[in-house]
């Protein structure tokens, strides 16, 4: 064979011999000294700035203030309009990296002080010994625990240390959000970046805690890919019974109360039902759980008036929830010191005198700070509240439907105040003279806000004439899917390390997160949909997880049904809640780690360079809201994970984005050789919105490009960037040209057009007798190439 | 005219918010640039007469960033001359680089037009024009049916009802453009 030089463009034929170096799968010792201990355990604010300095220079961060002005201190209000300073000396750029470390500050406490609290929890209970133990299948438990503190678990008391150290940074990037401290952009989303790790973290110790201590499916029996499927959607919930309904992300309350209700044999005679996070996490713990819906629906499953006690622990509940369930009457119980609600703690005292205050509404509400005293009053609470709501009626009859809709005025002031900026009077207008389909169409729509009944002069409750409206559709929303599976085995990421890293499987696509959709949450069903049946890894959590699930096919199956659960091309994967997703990131890591044999202990710059370079994951949180929703993305991209995000995300105000037209931006080191050379821009962003579901889904195959891809692999990712392209927007990418290296990258069905493209539009030179491209690409298609960011890992010249 | 609250009502930026005018000052102030752009949106295609709109500005010799999906529109009429997708967050940040060199390879532009863009994403775009891409300045209107405060130049709010009255001002815009 001849020798291939650097930058040569050849064809694969006859070239069946070359070995591709790309690690081998390496056993897992036992054993104090697991592992030599990497450069960076527990990384401080400084430690890995110069890894995020290069991601920073490639995807440069891009802000779209909310507001042009900063006030935060009484030096101000200062107008930054225009990049201008503010008194203290900080310009735009530097304050909207201030807001967005600011954000992430907040997402990540949510993680973190729920971890935390957990644990605490936990260790109340169970004590500190509880081994983390999922199975056969998995020996490295927790990657990112490895990977960032240097410590191997092994009960969950020693996650102690892990949330010391990710408290004690927090702290320490907190104190820069003051006046007076940082004043450089990069700076700000160095930390951010640090931030977003952290979170990682955090939320991998919380769901390994949750997963400990309450037999959470793992490798054992009945878990990963043969988990069982659990019904989701508002119709599922059978009224009949007294319903408890559960809202939040901290398990532990939910779990007693299905306790309570398996120890008293009433399982068959209670609905137990959720909302958001802790309902997914109820389902992996109690059998006979339900998921009512995910955060979108929140305001109206409390309207419908389903829940006869509605139990609240933490995040994502709403802020008016004691008000709204006075309305329907149902009484709250709030289990977390974070979620108070003006109530009164009655941790303590004696369950049937607090049961007797809610029945007989003297309170709309309690506090039980203890989760294990929940399922009692819980239950008592919602059989007696059973009869004496039954009477009730909270759907509007068709008379009040039909005078409500006559009576719009059409002033358009929930068109304004309407996040989606839903033109309701319309819609009310053609109800009124006879069809109802464009108010029932909004249903989906709908973000489940109520900003619109605010500014109505009517006082219309628009939300409920609208929920009127759609009623036969919400009584048929009725889907499936599989509980949270927790972790990827470790046989699994033997089975597909290659596949991936070589790109025959195109891609892992996460689509994670809250409900915030632009057009429903069908769009959440058609991005799974595309991807699952492009033999893509399709890796769900959250409230994506729960929306994806609400949309069924001709045969009245779930993408859950009619897709396999394996962590191998073409699954649809629920991971489990929000703390799940850090799985995600684990599959990522140890990809690296188990197939490629990578060290992990205190080595994140270096796995993250590995994923960054060769693991074509993506991100999508369509429907991203809330603060956790932008550190969990900064989390993932600090390890090397792109993001596609919803045209709402913009609001969060900055982005990391890549500028394929730059060539200096895309340098790349050969770490065989040590030689620099340009590679195409892949992934080209690390966090981009995209305007609608039709954009995103080329985009998100784009995004899965990495330099290492080979030429398989990559002509497999192209026939998807392209189908998707010309499916969705009726034409060809008008970059997919970037990404050719050599013919053998192209789609075999398309060769010989595509060829034609590069030689009539972008002047490449063809060979036609033997199909070869002679000139044109960014650089030739090289088996051996070894990328890498990071000089150290340069390995000598054999 | 009165001052006009934004589309999103709450979407209140801060001291510097765009002024609301006729379409016929609009045309007149994209007959001033050098290089305009037409950036549109998904929201073109809820009527035909959007995306034929958008190639007569086209063929005023204007370039059109088809972002979103609205690609789709443009190749479903044969109109392939003038117009090229990109990604809006992608453009945007071009925009705001002076050295960038534009849809054509002959530089960026002084002037942007947002047009049939999703509310709240223009208006995040309009905001980073309006911040960060003033040395040497980039200029934006919109002509949509909302009220953009990020955009110098665009009009009032205007209700489903309006709809004709709009689609009459949009071709005032077209009809007072006047190009080398
Ligand atoms: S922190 Fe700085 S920019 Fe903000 S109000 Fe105070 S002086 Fe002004
Ligand atoms: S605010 Fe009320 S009256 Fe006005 S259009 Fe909306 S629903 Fe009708
Ligand atoms: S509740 Fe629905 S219709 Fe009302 S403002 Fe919110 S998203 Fe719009």
């Amino acid at each position: 064979m001849d020798e291939i030089k650097k930058g040569d463009l050849f064809s694969i034929a006859g070239l069946e011999n070359v070995k591709i170096s790309i690690g081998e799968i390496v056993e897992e010792e036992g054993g104090k000294d697991w592992e030599p201990m990497g450069p960076h355990p527990m990384p401080r604010i400084a430690t890995l700035r110069d890894w995020d300095f290069k991601l920073l220079n490639r995807y440069k961060p891009f802000y779209a203030p909310l507001c042009d002005m900063c006030c935060l201190c009484t030096y101000g209000k200062c107008d930054l309009t225009g990049n201008k300073k503010g008194a203290c000396g900080i310009r735009m750029d530097a304050q909207h990296g201030r807001i967005v470390l600011l954000a992430c500050l907040v997402g990540c406490s949510a993680h973190c002080g729920h971890g935390r609290h957990l644990l605490h929890d936990m260790i109340k209970k169970f004590g500190r010994d509880v081994p983390i133990d999922f199975g056969p299948e998995v020996d490295v438990e927790a990657p990112l625990t490895r990977l960032i503190c240097g410590i191997k678990p092994r009960t969950i008391g020693d996650f102690e240390q892990v949330f010391d150290y990710i408290e004690e940074q927090l702290v320490q990037l907190a104190d820069a959000l003051h006046t007076g401290q940082e004043g450089s952009y990069m700076d700000f989303e160095s930390k951010a970046l640090h931030m977003g790790m952290l979170d990682s973290l955090s939320k991998e110790a919380a769901d390994i805690i949750q997963i400990a201590c309450y037999g959470m499916p793992t490798s054992h029996e009945g878990g990963g890919p043969n988990v069982p499927l659990v019904d989701v959607g508002i119709g599922t919930i059978d009224t009949d019974k007294p319903v408890v309904l559960v809202i939040g992300h901290n398990v532990p309350p939910a779990a007693d109360i299905g306790d309570y209700l398996t120890d008293n044999d009433l399982e068959d005679n209670v609905e137990l039902a959720g909302i958001c996070c802790t309902s997914i996490d109820t389902t992996r713990v109690y059998k006979k759980a339900k998921i009512a819906s995910a955060l979108g629906r929140q305001l109206r499953v409390i309207r419908a008036g389903i829940a006869d006690v509605v139990v609240i622990d933490e995040q994502c509940i709403r802020a008016d929830i004691v008000e709204l369930c006075q309305r329907t009457h149902s009484p709250v119980i709030a289990t977390n010191d974070k979620a108070m609600h003006g109530l009164v703690d009655r941790t303590d005292d004696d369950p049937d005198a607090i049961v007797a205050d809610l029945v007989n509404e003297r309170v709309p509400g309690v506090i039980i700070l203890d989760p294990e005293q929940v399922g009692e009053v819980a239950v008592k609470t919602a059989l007696q509240m059973d009869k004496k709501r039954r009477k009730l009626r909270f759907i509007l009859s068709d008379d009040e439907f039909k005078q409500y809709v006559n009576e719009c005025t059409q002033c358009g002031n929930c068109t304004l105040a309407c996040p989606n900026g839903m033109r309701i009077g319309e819609a009310m207008a053609s109800a009124a003279s006879g069809d109802i389909k464009p108010l029932a169409d909004m249903f989906d729509l709908c973000v489940g806000c109520g900003r619109c009944e605010q500014v109505c002069k009517k006082q219309m409750p628009i939300v409920d004439v609208i929920t009127k409206a759609a009623y036969p559709q919400l009584r048929e929303e009725k889907g499936r899917m599989r509980i949270g599976r927790g972790p990827i085995w470790d046989s699994e990421i033997r089975e597909v390390g290659a596949p991936i890293v070589l790109g025959t499987i195109p891609g892992v696509i996460a689509p994670i997160g809250c409900g915030n959709y632009p057009q429903g949450t069908k769009d959440a069903w058609l991005i799974v949909k595309e991807f699952a049946e492009r033999n893509y890894i399709v890796t769900l959590t959250g409230c994506m997880a729960i929306d994806a699930a609400l949309w069924k096919d001709e045969d009245g199956k779930t993408l859950y049904e009619q897709h396999h659960g394996r962590f191998d091309g073409g699954g649809v994967l629920n991971i489990g809640s929000c703390v799940s997703n850090a799985h995600i990131h684990d599959a990522a890591i140890k990809i690296a780690s188990i197939f490629a044999g990578r060290k992990l202990r205190g080595n994140y710059e270096e796995i993250a360079d590995y994923i960054l370079s060769r693991v074509g994951a993506c991100g999508v949180a369509w429907g991203a809201m809330s603060q956790k929703a932008a550190s969990i993305a900064t989390g993932f991209n600090r390890l090397g994970i792109p993001a596609v995000v919803g045209p709402h995300s913009t609001k969060y105000r900055r982005a990391f984005l890549g500028r394929a037209d730059v060539q200096d931006d895309w340098k790349i080191i050969d770490a065989s050789d040590g030689s620099e050379l340009y590679f195409e821009p892949g992934p080209q962003h690390l966090l981009v919105a995209c305007e609608t579901v039709e954009e995103a889904l080329p985009m998100i195959a784009k995004l899965c490009f990495r330099p290492s891809d080979t030429d398989r692999g990559r002509s497999i990712k192209l026939t998807h960037y392209i189908d998707l392209s010309q499916k969705y927007l009726n034409t060809y990418p008008t970059d997919w040209h970037l990404f050719v290296r050599s013919a053998t990258d192209l789609p075999i069905a398309k060769k010989t057009e595509l060829l034609k493209i590069l030689e009539d539009k972008h002047e490449w030179k063809i060979d036609w007798k033997t199909k070869r491209i002679l000139e044109g690409p960014i650089r030739g298609y090289d088996p051996s190439f070894n990328p890498t960011n990071l000089k150290r890992l340069v390995r000598e010249r054999k | 005219m009165g001052a006009e609250i934004p589309f999103d009502v709450a979407n209140i930026p801060g001291p510097e918010t765009g002024e609301v005018v006729a379409p016929k000052v609009i045309g007149s102030y994209i007959s001033s640039a050098k290089r305009p752009l037409l950036v549109v949106g998904s929201e073109i295609l809820r009527d035909e007469f959007f995306v034929e709109l958008a190639i007569e500005l086209g063929k005023k010799g204007i370039p059109i960033a088809a972002t979103g999906h609205s690609i789709k529109g443009f190749v479903e009429k044969g109109y392939c001359e003038n117009v090229q997708y990109y990604n809006l967050h992608d453009l945007t940040n071009c925009l705001r680089d002076p050295n960038w060199a534009g849809l054509d390879g002959k530089g960026n532009y002084d002037f942007v037009i947002f047009f049939g863009i999703t509310y709240y994403y223009a208006s995040q775009m309009l905001s980073c024009i309006k911040n960060f891409a003033t040395d040497p300045l980039v200029r934006a209107v919109s002509i949509d049916r909302y009220y953009h405060p990020n955009a110098r130049m665009g009009f009032a709010n205007i209700t489903p009802r309006q709809e004709e009255e709009y689609k009459a001002m949009l071709n005032r815009v077209v009809g007072s453009i006047k190009r080398r």
